[in-house]
């Protein structure tokens, strides 16, 4: 490993800008590593960590920004011209390929060769073998097919790999995932002895504890920007850190709550009775009554996604039930929920909820097409002027219901699936981080939309890992840790650290 | 439903070229049968036993099917012939496969009607050096040492045959045209029967190729193409098509069309073309044969093969190395003769 | 307290893609936005690039056929000749079209029109008469394409593999029933359907079919419930699943329809070719996609146009018209087909992105 330059910074990347159709990725983050350093890289799903990193690997150009490298400006214009340059990355979906050996893996596309194109197969087994002892792990069989190892001898594979270039950075996306407690002990060991060659890491994890003990210094990003750069790892109090992830650069104004005199009192129209997921969620019994937020806070992986998507039946319960006016509904079928009165606006909104390349008007009349038809036969002015009522309604932008749901931004691509619900007549909203993708500025518009929704007697079902939103728009929060419910009480009497202790720390219910 | 009657049919079918077929090879001595131009290459007197393997492709077509039949039923006629007949394949590889497993049962002579002829040499080959002699039956292998006989028709012959008939109906003709409804170009055949249409019709000047277009084979491309060619020639003399079940289609664009005044020649000779020829009620008139008997005839060479035994008819002992096949014209006026030999 | 209409109604010509506004108070109207609400033309035909350079292409064709061959390619007979032929492969890309548009692939095309075309013509069914043979082959296609339809849609199996796997059963079995023989239709009653004397208004009846089968094709995609949701099925099948459409019943109904088409498509050919035979509908797969896609069709779903497909099946069948019309042989039309479908696809990619950018 070539020493990285005695002055100055290994990896400089400055105002780096990616637009997406509808979307801000990336607006100005800035980040700089140094030679031989973990350099950790924080912030929620879809602060645009991902796409920071596939700018950094050259699978994204960026629309604006400077990308200086040991002191000089360079373009990353393809993957293989940053691998050159020596950056790699270990991405959190391995991109090994099963049916190759160990070895065909960890030299794939730079295969020693005689006659240029005779593979060497000897010389490849014996360069693999040495790279994996030197990260710790000669027992990974170099002419093992991939696919049969386990998840953690993966990665060192896909580690392997990443060393046999003339790396001088090793991006890491989450690489504690998949991992056990020994194996991430290891995945330390790994990352000290590159570090300690010189090597530098950015290091991608939510767990605050493994930042702790390996990291040098961390950039915080948030919607896009950045928030914080190279805070000391150690010393920065995870207090700050978190609410450096989740907190609000901009004050956001959250519509009125209904004093506590005029709370929902009605029957509840949304009940689950032990809903249970193994493996996702433990049982969860929750009421949701007309007129109500209620907001389930967490992090990623706490089970919340997951109890919205059993609720609306896109994933089956291993057990319990869920109850709509007292009616149990038939488990695991979205349609029995959707005819119920249930709407699920997902996290994923373009993989799961928009028909990309259709208008306006079709996205959101999609679930309602019966009403607009007589025996199949389709009234398409009535079904334009609804769509456009229940567009109007929530001040979507363009009103122009043929423009292309792709060109719209993400507050009002949201929008149109709100409005599908409406539409529909839906009366428990189920929402799955509603601000996802949404700018920062179009964000205090939703909520008002959102509980204005909730006044006029939808219950409201509310997921999001940002706990100022919970917190100021729910009602009643339910606070989820590892697929349970740990807390649940008045939004009131909830602040963001109490939430933050209950997500991180699991400590018990008072 | 159809499902049981069909059965019917499909009996009824095999019955017809079944006996059409055991009426053709029956000897000329027999008695009020028609004549049949062939007759069992070796004598019928039961010999030492003979297993017969036999690799054909996919019969999913009037002649092949044909062939296959002919196989069968000239092995039926002797009691020390045992036949071993492969599943049908268009797939060169399935059908090396197909050889291989019969030369891995050892049997004593393998016929076979190559997918294609080239592609299967070292096929032919392999059996040959297992010392199994092999019988290469119309798609000729590209070594001679493949095969220890081949039979076959002459499509070369048929296409010279088809000319001169056209031509000496035409010849008093001036300015008479000529079109042609060819079988496909991928395959050589092809190739070789336009070549020797054109080589005939070159010798009457007066007559004119105006126009050829290539059908393959099937009903459905025989109507499209033919539409298009008489769409193209409002007028011309004689059409030769090569193959008589596109004929089907081709007599049906025509029909469709409402056009006649030209001669309409035929080529195989199926059954229905043949039908036509004799019922004169269309302009389809003649028909070049590409005989399916000459599976029969590759069966007999084959026992007679295993048996060690001449020919008769011929002189000496052996085998020769080359059947080719004449490829008849019947019209009108010889079609009582070779109507037995028509395949559907 | 709810929002006002949005008094934002005047139409730019294309709405430009507007970024979140800065948030609005909510007492306000909301503001006038640069959305246009480009109405759109009766009938929702849009002539739009895809469409006119199809027409185009069309147009030059007849040109070079007007050309080379004035008498023949211009005559009234030839026009009913190229939409004799156009009909059959016609009508089963129009059941194509509907397939592609929901992100699937139907391969027993040919296989089904082959299967049935031959049992509806096996002389038991003939017996039954004219009525026999167009039910058996509706039938015949309808069942093929119930096949498909549950492997795919309840089975699981994707659209490439489970059509492939019946146009090879399907080719096998049309095998098995004709033994490789050709059965040929006597019965006048169907051959007269292609005969001369049954035009009707100069027109064939077959051209009919394959007229009243793509209207009827149009309006189902553009104007019913089961057109929008193959369309979002394609589109986006989690999405349309997760908007409580029933994402397997619509596909099962695709294939049906597909199948269906296929039937028509076999009674057609046996009117046509007065047999059926096991060979028949060879290719047709690979036709009806063809035409599809230079129609404009995606081929990963979610956009289909019917309109296109037949432009499409008319520009073939107009070129192997005018290659037979100028006696060029096969060689020739097919390479010329081929680089008909690059150059159509490439001048479309390229105009979408200059009509949508």
């Amino acid at each position: 490993m070539a020493p990285a330059p005695p002055e100055g910074h290994l990896l400089t990347m400055s105002g780096i800008t990616k637009l997406f159709p509808g979307v801000r990725a990336l607006d100005g983050v800035d980040l700089e590593v140094q030679a031989g350093e973990v350099h950790c890289l924080l912030g929620q799903n879809g602060a645009g960590k991902s796409t920071l990193i596939k700018v950094l690997a050259g699978a994204h150009q960026p629309d604006d920004g400077v990308i200086t490298w040991r002191g000089e400006e360079v373009q990353l214009k393809s993957p293989i011209a940053a691998m050159k340059l020596g950056i790699a990355t270990i991405y959190q979906e391995l991109d090994l390929v099963e049916g190759l050996s160990v070895a065909e893996n960890i030299f794939l596309g730079h295969e020693p060769t005689s006659a240029g194109f005779i593979v060497k197969g000897g010389e490849a087994r014996a360069a693999a073998t040495a790279l994996l002892a030197r990260l710790g792990h000669p027992e990974i069989p170099a002419s093992r097919q991939v696919g049969e190892l386990s998840a953690a001898h993966q990665q060192i594979v896909s580690m392997a790999r990443a060393l046999s270039h003339d790396v001088r950075l090793i991006v890491m996306d989450e690489p504690s995932a998949a991992l056990d407690p020994d194996e991430v002990d290891n995945l330390f060991r790994i990352v000290e002895t590159l570090t300690a060659d010189g090597v530098a890491v950015i290091y991608i994890s939510h767990r605050l504890e493994e930042i702790r003990r390996i990291g040098d210094r961390v950039t915080v990003i948030k919607d896009g920007r950045t928030v914080a750069v190279g805070l000391p790892a150690k010393e920065t109090p995870t207090s700050e850190v978190v609410s450096l992830m989740t907190g609000r650069k901009v004050a956001y104004v959250f519509p009125d709550r209904p004093s506590v005199a005029d709370a929902p009192r009605g029957e509840p129209v949304l009940r689950t009775e032990g809903l249970t997921r193994e493996g996702e969620f433990e049982p969860v019994d929750l009421e949701l009554r007309p007129g109500e937020i209620v907001g389930l806070a967490g992090l990623v992986g706490s089970g919340r996604s997951e109890i919205l998507e059993t609720i609306f039946g896109a994933r089956k319960p291993t057990a319990g039930r869920v109850l709509v006016d007292g009616q149990e509904l038939k488990p695991g079928s979205v349609r029995a929920a959707v005819r119920a009165g249930l709407g699920l606006a997902p996290e994923e909104r373009k993989a799961q909820a928009l028909l990309l390349i259709e208008s306006v008007t079709r996205n959101v009349s999609v679930s309602s097409l019966s009403r607009f038809s007589r025996g199949g036969w389709l009234d398409s002015s009535a079904e334009r002027k609804a769509a456009r009522g229940a567009t109007q309604e929530l001040s979507l932008r363009p009103d122009n219901p043929d423009a292309v749901i792709r060109t719209l931004s993400g507050g009002n691509q949201q929008k149109a699936v709100l409005a599908r619900w409406l539409l529909r007549g839906c009366r428990v909203l189920l929402l799955d981080e509603p601000t996802r993708g949404v700018d920062v500025g179009a964000r205090a518009e939703l909520y008002a939309v959102i509980r204005r929704l909730a006044d006029e007697g939808l219950a409201v079902l509310l997921v999001s890992s940002e706990v100022p939103e919970v917190l100021g728009l729910a009602d009643r929060v339910l606070v989820l840790r590892e697929g349970r419910v740990v807390h649940t009480s008045p939004a009131q009497e909830l602040d963001e650290h109490r939430v933050l202790d209950l997500v991180m720390e699991g400590s018990p219910t008072p | 439903m159809p499902e049981t009657s069909r059965r019917g049919l499909l009996f009824g079918t095999a019955a017809i070229s079944a006996g059409a077929f055991l009426t053709a090879c029956t000897s000329n001595e027999k008695k009020d049968e028609p004549a049949a131009n062939d007759e069992p290459a070796a004598d019928d007197k039961p010999g030492k036993p003979v297993t017969i393997g036999f690799a054909g492709p996919q019969a999913d077509h009037g002649w092949l099917n044909a062939i296959n039949d002919n196989a069968r039923n000239q092995a039926k006629k002797y009691s020390d012939v045992t036949l071993d007949i492969t599943e049908g394949s268009n797939d060169t590889a399935a059908q090396i496969g197909q050889i291989d497993a019969l030369i891995n049962k050892k049997v004593d002579v393998l016929v076979i009607l190559p997918a294609d002829g080239k592609a299967l040499t070292q096929a032919g080959l392999k059996a040959m050096r297992a010392g199994i002699p092999v019988i290469n039956l119309d798609r000729i292998f590209a070594d001679p040492q493949a095969f220890r006989c081949y039979v076959g028709g002459d499509n070369y012959g048929m296409g010279v045959n088809a000319g001169n008939y056209i031509g000496e109906k035409l010849k008093d003709k001036a300015g008479a045209t000529v079109i042609e409804l060819s079988g496909p170009d991928s395959l050589e055949l092809t190739k070789q029967r336009t070549q020797g249409f054109d080589d005939a019709l070159a010798n009457y000047p007066n007559i004119k190729k105006v126009a050829r277009q290539a059908a393959d084979f099937t009903v459905e491309s025989g109507q499209a193409k033919m539409a298009q060619l008489l769409q193209a020639q409002s007028k011309f003399d004689a059409l030769w098509n090569h193959d008589d079940d596109q004929g089907v289609g081709a007599l049906r664009a025509i029909d469709q069309a409402g056009r006649d005044g030209f001669l309409m020649v035929g080529g195989a000779g199926a059954k229905s073309a043949m039908d036509a020829i004799k019922a004169d009620n269309s302009v389809l008139k003649a028909t070049v044969l590409y005989p399916p008997i000459m599976a029969s005839s590759a069966i007999d060479l084959a026992r007679a093969l295993g048996q060690g035994k001449g020919v008769s008819g011929m002189a000496g002992l052996e085998i020769p190395a080359q059947v080719t096949l004449f490829s008849a014209v019947v019209d009108k006026t010889n079609i009582d003769e070779y109507l037995p030999q028509g395949f559907s | 307290m709810k929002q006002p209409a949005s008094e934002a109604q005047q139409g730019g010509p294309d709405a430009a893609p507007a970024a979140d506004a800065a948030p609005v108070p909510l007492t306000k109207p909301a503001g006038k936005t640069p959305g246009g609400s480009g109405s759109r033309p009766p009938l929702g035909l849009r002539l739009d690039f895809r469409t006119l350079s199809l027409l185009g292409v069309l147009a030059v064709l007849i040109i070079v056929g007007g050309a080379t061959k004035p008498d023949a390619f211009l005559a009234t007979s030839n026009l009913q000749l190229v939409l004799t032929q156009a009909s059959i492969i016609g009508v089963v890309t129009v059941g194509m079209t509907f397939v592609i548009t929901s992100g699937g692939i139907d391969l027993s095309v040919g296989a089904i029109v082959a299967l049935a075309s031959v049992w509806a013509t096996t002389l038991a069914t003939q017996e039954y008469g004219f009525a026999g043979i167009l039910f058996t082959a509706i039938i015949v296609g309808l069942a093929c394409g119930l096949v498909n339809g549950v492997l795919i849609a309840y089975g699981g199996m994707a659209p490439f593999i489970a059509t492939l796997a019946i146009m090879a059963s399907a080719r096998g079995l049309a095998l098995l029933i004709t033994e490789g023989n050709t059965q040929i239709v006597t019965l006048k009653s169907v051959l007269d359907l292609a005969a001369r004397d049954s035009y009707i208004l100069g027109i064939p009846p077959l051209v009919i079919i394959f007229a009243v089968v793509t209207v009827v094709g149009w309006l189902l995609l553009n104007r019913t419930t089961f057109g929008r949701r193959t369309i979002a099925v394609g589109g986006n099948a989690e999405a349309t699943r997760l908007a409580g459409i029933d994402v397997r019943r619509q596909r099962l109904y695709l294939y049906l329809f597909s199948g269906l088409c296929c039937g028509i498509a076999a009674f057609m050919l046996i009117v046509l070719s007065g047999s059926g035979q096991n060979t028949n509908g060879n290719l047709y797969e690979l036709d009806a996609i063809a035409a599809a896609i230079i129609g404009g069709t995606l081929l990963s779903g979610g956009r289909g146009t019917i309109v296109g497909s037949v432009l499409g099946v008319l520009i073939f069948t107009t070129i192997t018209n005018i290659f037979a019309l100028n006696n060029l042989q096969s060689d020739v039309q097919q390479i010329a087909k081929g680089a008909i479908i690059v150059a159509a696809v490439l001048v479309q990619s390229r105009t979408a992105r200059h009509g949508e950018a």
